[in-house]
């Protein structure tokens, strides 16, 4: 099935070291998206990159933890996004938020068949 | 659509052993024709020849080798012949094309819609689109990984340029969601394509990707592009292992 729509998609920077309760903040977002039935969430994690606080992050080979940049990209429809909003508030204390307009079309199959695609 | 009646039947002779992107030439050049929609291909391998360098190749034990010739056949009305055979010759670098006119007694049944021609390379500033396209690590397309078939198939419809991210945590159309056992917390899986080109030709493109994408989202935001830089032909070597993705023909 592919369906169309208008979207919002919001992007969020942190640092892999930030924390929200004990756990990830971007685990911790993720979670709320799944909570609020949020269409698309993927978490990326740079290699390189610095933010609002000024401190350059970087993951060596290493040492995985080193604070290194991510990225949180989210996408769905402008209400879903707004009911997300204010959480992201209140959880991302140092980072960035930025929305943008898209368009998005989503291609799904009916549950239950979904695995049988090959 | 190949129709009865007259057409071209062009052969390549590949100088053996050469790589294109680190995958033998003939590969790449089957991927380009599948891609543009060409009827169809075959690849020949010879069991002995000699070409322009006039060094005899040939496998006097039978066993695989990578030196010997090979032939790519495939037979396409004129008209799209032209508009792939620039590219080709880049793709086919030091090798031979030949073509000859012959006529098509009897077409072969296609079962699938025809893939979109798009239209040719520009310059590109200003204006156009950026393209997402979410899936899943595990989605297949015709036993490939589905993103490298889409980045393959990006490539043969000169969309200008793509990239794959692999996401560290990620759910979305392409994964079910489970609240109590959240399919999340699986460390891999979630890939996303982003490509920029005009907003017509990712247009053209997405038959394709309605074709090749079952599960997924994708995502169309405005750019603009500040600049676009690209490797000269001029500065190539007349090789078929040099990067040729989004140079212009």
């Amino acid at each position: 099935m592919k369906e169309q729509f208008a979207a919002k998609m919001v992007r969020i920077h942190f640092g892999e070291d930030d924390r929200w309760h004990g756990k990830p903040l971007h685990e911790a977002i993720l979670a709320k998206c799944v909570e609020l039935g949020i269409a698309e969430a993927i978490v990326f994690r740079g290699i390189e990159g610095y933010g609002s606080a000024s401190r350059i992050r970087h993951s060596t080979r290493w040492n995985l933890s080193k604070d290194a940049p991510i990225q949180l990209s989210i996408v769905d429809t402008e209400e879903q996004i707004a009911r997300l909003i204010p959480y992201l508030d209140t959880m991302v204390e140092e980072g960035l938020v930025a929305t943008s307009t898209v368009e998005a079309i989503r291609y799904s199959q009916p549950a239950g068949i979904a695995a049988s695609h090959s | 659509m190949l129709q009865a009646g007259r057409a071209l039947k062009v052969s390549i002779y590949l100088s053996d052993g050469a790589t294109h992107h680190g995958v033998p030439v003939y590969s790449s050049i089957l991927d380009f024709l599948f891609y543009r929609g060409i009827s169809g291909a075959t690849v020949i391998k010879g069991i002995a020849g000699f070409g322009a360098d006039h060094h005899m190749h040939s496998s006097s034990v039978v066993e695989i080798s990578d030196r010997l010739p090979i032939k790519i056949e495939f037979i396409e009305t004129r008209e799209k012949v032209d508009s792939i055979l620039g590219k080709l010759e880049e793709l086919t670098g030091s090798g031979l094309i030949e073509m000859q006119e012959t006529t098509v007694a009897k077409p072969a049944q296609r079962s699938k819609p025809k893939l979109q021609m798009p239209p040719e390379h520009l310059k590109m500033e200003g204006k156009a689109k950026m393209m997402r396209i979410y899936v899943s690590e595990e989605d297949r397309w015709k036993n490939k990984p589905l993103h490298e078939a889409l980045v393959e198939a990006m490539r043969a419809n000169d969309i200008a340029g793509v990239t794959v991210y692999r996401g560290i945590l990620g759910y979305g159309a392409h994964r079910r969601i489970a609240k109590d056992r959240p399919q999340f917390a699986s460390h891999h899986g979630s890939i996303m394509l982003s490509a920029v080109d005009t907003a017509e030709k990712l247009q053209a493109f997405m038959p394709i990707v309605d074709q090749m994408v079952f599960e997924g989202l994708v995502v169309f935001s405005d750019v603009d592009i500040v600049k676009y830089a690209y490797r000269a032909l001029e500065t190539q070597a007349a090789q078929t292992s040099s990067s040729s993705v989004s140079a212009p023909r």
